[in-house]
C-alpha cells in the first residue's frame, strides 16, 4: 500500500475502519502514521465540542482568508451574456405579433360591419351609465326583466322592448325637468308619473313570466 | 242516378265532418252559482273575452277552445270564479286562442289579464280590472263602478261611463273617452294620444297626463271646470273664454294656460312634457 492509496481510505480510517494492510502501512510509514493520529485527535475534539459554542466570526474570516490564499475560492466573475436581439425581432416572434394583430383587425371591422354583438338573443343592448344620454339605452333592471320575457314569452319581447325604451326616455326628460325646475310642482308630478309608467311595464312583464 | 246523388252528398258530408275535425274547436258552456258580487277573474293570453250582465247569480261562461294546444282551467269557491287559458307547450297566439263569453251579475268585480284581446266589458256596476299588452279594450255603459285600465300597446275606449273612479295607464296605446263623468278620471300616458269628449261632469277631479302624447279634450259650452294646462316643450291652447286664476308656475301664452269656465264645478289638469293639448270647444 502507498501513501497515496492510504490517503484515499483515511476517512473511513477515521470512522473506525483499519484494515490489516493499512496497519502494515502504519507499522513502517511514520508519516501516515501522525497524519492519522492529529486528524483521529481533531475528529474527536471537535465531537467533544457543546453546540452552543459556535466559532467567532473571526474565526470564519481567517478561515476565509486561508481558503483565498490557496486559491481554494475566488470572486464570481461576472460572465458575458451574448448580446439578445429584443423579442419582436426575432423572425418566429414576429410572426406570430403579426397574426394576431391581424386577427384583431379582422375582427373589429367584422363588427363594426355586422353592428353590436347580440346579448341573449335580445338585439342590440347597452347597459345604461347612470346618467345615460344614448335614447337606446337599457338598464340592467331593464335587461333583467327583458331576459324573463324573452324566455318565457318570446313573441311579446319586442313589445317590451319598445315600451322600456318609451318609458325610460320619459323618466330621463322628467328626471332632467325636476333638475331644472326642482320647485315645479308639474315636473314633480311628471317624474312620478314617469316612474309609475316603468313600473307598469316591469309589474305586467313579470306577470306575463309567470308559468 | 239516384246512387250517383247519394254519392255526391255522401262525399261532401264526409268533406265538412272532416273540416270540423280539422278545426278541432271545442266549445265548452259552464255554470257557477256565486251570489249577487262575485268575484270573477280571467287569464287568457290570446283570444277575446266579452262580459255582459245577466240577471241572477249565476256566472255563465262559454268558452271556444281552438286546438288541444290549451286547457281551460277553472276553479269556483263561494263568490269567487278563477278561469285561466293554461298555454301547452308549443301553442302559439293561433293555437292558444280560446274565445269567453261570459255574463255575470251586474254587480260582478271583473279582472282580466290578457296579451292579444280583445276585451269588451259593458253594463256593469262593479269594479273592473283590465290587463292587456295589445289588446284593443272597449269599456262601456258602466255606472258607478272603480274601473282600472292598463296597457301597453292596445287602445284603450271608456263610452258612457258615470259615478265611480276611473284610472287608466297606457305607454303607446291612446286612450278616447266619451261621456265618461266620474268623481276622479286619472289618465297616464308615454305616447298614446289622450282624447276626452265629454263636460267633465259635477265635482269630479280629472288629471290627463302625458309625456309625448298629445292631448285633446272636446267639451261644450256649457261645460264647467277649473282648468290647467301645461307642456314644457309642446304647443298648448284654449277655444274656451277662461277667467284667469292665480297658478303656482308662470304662464307663458302657447305654453300653457290657466283659468275657470262657468262654476268651475269640476277640477281639470291637461300635463305633458312635449305633446300638444288643445282644449276644444263642442
Amino acid at each position: 500500500m502507498t501513501c497515496a492509496e492510504f490517503e484515499a481510505v483515511l476517512p473511513e480510517m477515521l470512522e473506525g475502519e483499519v484494515k490489516q494492510e493499512q496497519q502494515e502501512h502504519l507499522r513502517f510509514c511514520s508519516s501516515c502514521f501522525d497524519l492519522l493520529s492529529d486528524l483521529s485527535l481533531i475528529a474527536r475534539e471537535a465531537r467533544s465540542l457543546q453546540s452552543d459554542v459556535e466559532p467567532g466570526p473571526r474565526v470564519w474570516s481567517s478561515v476565509e482568508i486561508a481558503l483565498r490564499q490557496e486559491g481554494l475560492i475566488h470572486d464570481p466573475q461576472p460572465q458575458m451574456q451574448k448580446a439578445r436581439r429584443p423579442l419582436l425581432w426575432r423572425p418566429a416572434w414576429a410572426l406570430s405579433f403579426g397574426a394576431v394583430f391581424l386577427v384583431a383587425i379582422a375582427g373589429l371591422l367584422y363588427e363594426r360591419g355586422t353592428g353590436s354583438p347580440e346579448v341573449a338573443g335580445l338585439g342590440i343592448i347597452k347597459p345604461a351609465a347612470s346618467n345615460a344620454t344614448v335614447p337606446d339605452d337599457y338598464s340592467p333592471d331593464d335587461i333583467e326583466v327583458l331576459q324573463d320575457v324573452g324566455s318565457r314569452t318570446p313573441a311579446m319581447l319586442a313589445d317590451y322592448k319598445a315600451n322600456l325604451r318609451k318609458v325610460n326616455s320619459y323618466v330621463r326628460d322628467a328626471e332632467q325637468w325636476v333638475r331644472s325646475n326642482p320647485s315645479d310642482e308639474v315636473a314633480q308630478q311628471s317624474l312620478i308619473n314617469a316612474y309609475e309608467q316603468r313600473a307598469v311595464v316591469y309589474q305586467m312583464a313579470l306577470d306575463r313570466s309567470q308559468p | 242516378m239516384q246512387s250517383s246523388k247519394r254519392l255526391v252528398l255522401l262525399a261532401a258530408a264526409s268533406i265538412l265532418v272532416l273540416a270540423a275535425l280539422a278545426n278541432a274547436q271545442i266549445r265548452s258552456q259552464y255554470r257557477f252559482k256565486v251570489g249577487r258580487k262575485p268575484t270573477i277573474s280571467v287569464s287568457n293570453e290570446y283570444g277575446p273575452v266579452t262580459v255582459t250582465p245577466l240577471a241572477g247569480k249565476d256566472v255563465l261562461v262559454t268558452a271556444v277552445v281552438y286546438s288541444d294546444k290549451v286547457e281551460v282551467d277553472r276553479n269556483h269557491s263561494g263568490r269567487r270564479v278563477s278561469l285561466i287559458s293554461h298555454l301547452l307547450p308549443g301553442a302559439t297566439d293561433e293555437t292558444g286562442r280560446v274565445d269567453y263569453t261570459i255574463q255575470v251579475p251586474a254587480g260582478a268585480m271583473i279582472s282580466i289579464h290578457s296579451a292579444g284581446g280583445p276585451l269588451h266589458i259593458e253594463k256593469l256596476n262593479g269594479d273592473v280590472t283590465l290587463e292587456g299588452t295589445t289588446a284593443v279594450m272597449d269599456v262601456r255603459d258602466l255606472n258607478g263602478a272603480h274601473i282600472h285600465v292598463r296597457s301597453l300597446d292596445g287602445p284603450i275606449t271608456l263610452t258612457n261611463i258615470s259615478d265611480g273612479n276611473v284610472e287608466v295607464t297606457s305607454v303607446r296605446g291612446d286612450v278616447t273617452m266619451n261621456a265618461v263623468n266620474a268623481s276622479r278620471v286619472q289618465v297616464s300616458s308615454t305616447s298614446g294620444h289622450i282624447v276626452y269628449d265629454g263636460d267633465f261632469g259635477d265635482a269630479g277631479e280629472y288629471v290627463l297626463m302625458s309625456h309625448t302624447g298629445d292631448i285633446e279634450a272636446i267639451a261644450p259650452a256649457y261645460a264647467s271646470f277649473d282648468v290647467t294646462a301645461r307642456s314644457e316643450r309642446g304647443q298648448v291652447d284654449t277655444d274656451f273664454p277662461l277667467q284667469p286664476k292665480h297658478t303656482s308656475f308662470v304662464v307663458h301664452a302657447g305654453s300653457a294656460f290657466a283659468g275657470t269656465m262657468n262654476k268651475a264645478a269640476s277640477s281639470v289638469k291637461l300635463l305633458s312634457f312635449s305633446g300638444k293639448i288643445h282644449l276644444k270647444k263642442r
